[in-house]
């Protein structure tokens, strides 16, 4: 198969979910360093199509999650070598992600957790009921750079905000981007409480998570919505 | 009527000893397969009709049922505490529907409310509760709750939901939490009293995201009424249960509770799918919902996620058919909720309503639990007046055709659907109300007084 061809069938694959197949792709693509990075390429557009196709219903979360998890095997494998051809980490950032103490809604987290995987992040799941300083914990332990609280109900909005207090309380407010989401958590509720990043919904979380990975701002010192920096 | 204990156990059982799956092989390899295998087997794909969405077909919704019957058997619920599945063979799933009651009380004295099974099209009047447990602050929260009890069309309270008590915040899953539920219990009575509607039911207890505020308010000295109120339990969306809910249906056997109301909600785009796939889905959790936690009022409505509500076509259209499925089909006492986005004074909230209620009227729905103003987003974005609209229309709207509510979705749907995702957020309580006077003010009354002619003109009979 030549790299025209491979780089067809691998949009395919993603797009059908096959993760067997991804994964034997994905070794045929690491012998062709030269070549790897725009077969990495494909798929990583490829998954921003079916991302973007979610994102106006014309494909719903099974498929998602699927097409999700064939790109995760495709670059499992490939990756290393990507790094070794390109002398660059492939990976985005690492995240750990969770719904907030006292709610146990899954399915926006899992949404966001999906298109960050799929988008070359890092995420370490928390699950839902996280406590504040089980997160925190968790993103210590990890090295994360990025925390993610989503918040379903109006009573649990408070543990995205008591979150970002024990950061400030053990000194460590510095180490961390929160980024903040869920139903009923506005961006001026995110604004209020120190968020770094707020998005409503999951295709904008990716994005608010480049930008404050690349914005070069320490954390605390704005929020980041999507659209921007704002204060 | 008691919940039977026995079947509680063996719920409890089978929550510790069904087959165990990972959170995503559930997700993927069981609802999903299984709602898309469902709708294969019955011929249901592409059969949502966006341009009508309220089904007219009879056949079509009956279909569903049997979709939705299979799914539940197939599927199960999970129980994310111990990692395993309640599931029901087809004769205990059909044993439960068959074990719930057609018809039941609620509330005392001249404030007794009849709730009962409903056809679609059917002229008895359905019960109309409010509001939704939307969070409001405390110096606000007893004048509304009088200002809905007030209102006449209402049958019953429900929230809203607290979001300080004395001043902190309620954290859900924690003490604050169980006070909460207390607390909105005496706030509850008090606004019912001063409304001069003293016996009113209520589901409780909005105010309880995890189970504590359950145990707060529930059967306690002071609190919600075993024998009069319903007792809440909404579990997780899609097919997802906890202990939290378990909780609730314990406390209702050792409080001596009447009447569950089992809920919860299907997410249109989520692992159901598309329109079809979300239907056979919400049908299939409603029969869990019964087998599993005996709900006397029962429903599962269906939740678009590309902008949160279900007001647009295809939420509309999958939540008619899945409502006109259990309806036809059993004998149950169906629950439904109209997921708005817009919040008040808008008009684009008055016709969300407008269509929402006269498709649940229609198909059968027996008790509506609204309104969700704004979306259910922002404290204090609810009022009373599209609450007193929601009720004129469901009431109006009993006895109409699915025809008709189809022709109003028509009509009104074009209205409002591109402004679906920008979801505009109206004004608050203290905006657009006069709070002493308890009287909206001329702006919010304007739109009210409009949209209300425009419904009589399609052919509501509002008195």
């Amino acid at each position: 198969m030549n790299s025209q061809e491979l780089q067809e069938e691998l949009r395919a694959t993603i797009i059908d979910g096959d993760e067997a197949r991804a994964a034997e792709l994905a070794y045929e693509s690491v012998g062709d360093p030269a070549g790897l990075p725009a077969v990495v390429q494909v798929a990583v557009d490829t998954i921003k199509l079916i991302g973007d196709r979610f994102g106006t219903g014309e494909c719903f979360l099974p498929e998602m999650v699927l097409s999700a998890e064939a790109m995760l095997a495709f670059m499992h494998i490939a990756s290393p070598h990507l790094e070794k051809a390109t002398g660059k980490a492939s990976k985005a950032g690492k995240v750990v992600l969770g719904t907030v103490q006292g709610d146990i809604h899954t399915i926006g987290k899992d949404i966001v957790l999906t298109m960050l995987s799929a988008s070359g992040f890092d995420v370490v799941d928390m699950g839902v009921d996280a406590s504040p300083i089980d997160v925190i914990k968790t993103a210590e332990q990890t090295r994360a750079q990025i925390i993610g609280l989503s918040a379903l109900m109006t009573t649990s909005m408070p543990y995205q905000e008591e979150t970002i207090a024990l950061l400030r309380e053990l000194g460590i407010r510095d180490k961390f981007w929160v980024m903040v989401g869920g139903g009923p958590v506005t961006v001026e509720y995110a604004r209020r409480i120190g968020a770094d990043g707020w998005a409503p919904d999951a295709g904008t979380a990716v994005r608010v998570c480049e930008q404050l990975l690349a914005g070069g701002a320490k954390p605390g010192s704005g929020l980041v919505t999507g659209e921007g920096r704002t204060q | 009527m008691s919940i039977d204990r026995e079947r509680v156990l063996d719920v409890l059982d089978r929550a510790h000893s069904g087959p165990a799956y990972r959170d995503r092989d559930f997700n993927v390899k069981v609802v999903a397969e299984a709602l898309a295998a469902s709708v294969k087997k019955y011929g249901l794909a592409r059969t949502c009709d966006p341009e009508n969405p309220v089904n007219r077909d009879d056949d079509l919704a009956d279909r569903y049922y049997r979709a939705g019957f299979d799914a539940a058997v197939a599927i199960g619920l999970y129980c994310k505490n111990t990692s395993r599945v309640i599931r029901f063979n087809e004769q205990e799933v059909q044993s439960a529907i068959d074990a719930a009651p057609r018809e039941f009380w609620l509330g005392e004295g001249n404030q007794r409310v009849l709730y009962q099974h409903r056809r679609p099209e059917d002229p008895k009047l359905p019960v109309w509760t409010v509001p939704l447990s939307i969070a409001v602050t405390e110096d606000v929260a007893l004048p509304l709750i009088e200002g809905l009890a007030r209102i006449a069309e209402v049958d019953a309270l429900e929230g809203p939901s607290l979001e300080t008590i004395w001043g902190r915040p309620v954290r859900s899953g924690s003490p604050y939490e169980h006070l909460a539920g207390y607390y909105q219990a005496q706030l509850m009575q008090e606004g019912i009293r001063r409304a001069g509607r003293v016996g009113m039911p209520v589901d409780a207890v909005g105010s309880s995201t995890t189970h504590y505020g359950v145990l707060g308010g529930f059967g306690v000295e002071g609190g919600y009424r075993p024998k009069h109120d319903l007792i809440l339990i909404l579990s997780i969306a899609d097919f997802w249960t906890s202990y939290e809910s378990l909780f609730k249906l314990t406390h209702a056997v050792v409080t001596g509770g009447s009447y569950i109301s089992a809920s919860s909600w299907c997410m249109l785009g989520g692992w159901a799918g598309g329109p079809e796939g979300t239907a056979v889905a919400c049908i299939a959790y409603t029969l869990l919902l019964v087998a599993t936690f005996q709900g006397s009022r029962t429903g599962v409505p269906p939740f678009d996620i590309q902008y949160m509500g279900n007001c647009g076509r295809r939420a509309q259209w999958a939540m008619g058919v899945a409502n006109q499925a259990v309806s036809r089909n059993t004998n149950l006492v169906v629950h439904s909720i109209n997921n708005q986005v817009a919040g008040p004074c808008t008009k684009m909230l008055l016709y969300e309503t407008l269509v929402g209620m006269t498709n649940m009227a229609a198909s059968g729905v027996s008790n509506v639990v609204g309104t969700r103003s704004a979306g259910g987003r922002l404290t204090n974005y609810l009022t009373p007046l599209e609450h007193k609209f929601g009720g004129e229309v469901y009431k109006a709207a009993a006895g109409m055709t699915r025809e008709h509510a189809n022709e109003i979705a028509r009509r009104f749907v074009p209205k409002y659907e591109a402004q679906l995702p920008e979801k505009p957020n109206g004004k608050s309580f203290q905006e657009c109300y006069d709070v002493e006077r308890m009287v909206p003010s001329p702006e919010w009354q304007r739109m009210y007084d409009e949209v209300r002619a425009e419904a009589i003109e399609a052919g509501v009979k509002l008195k």
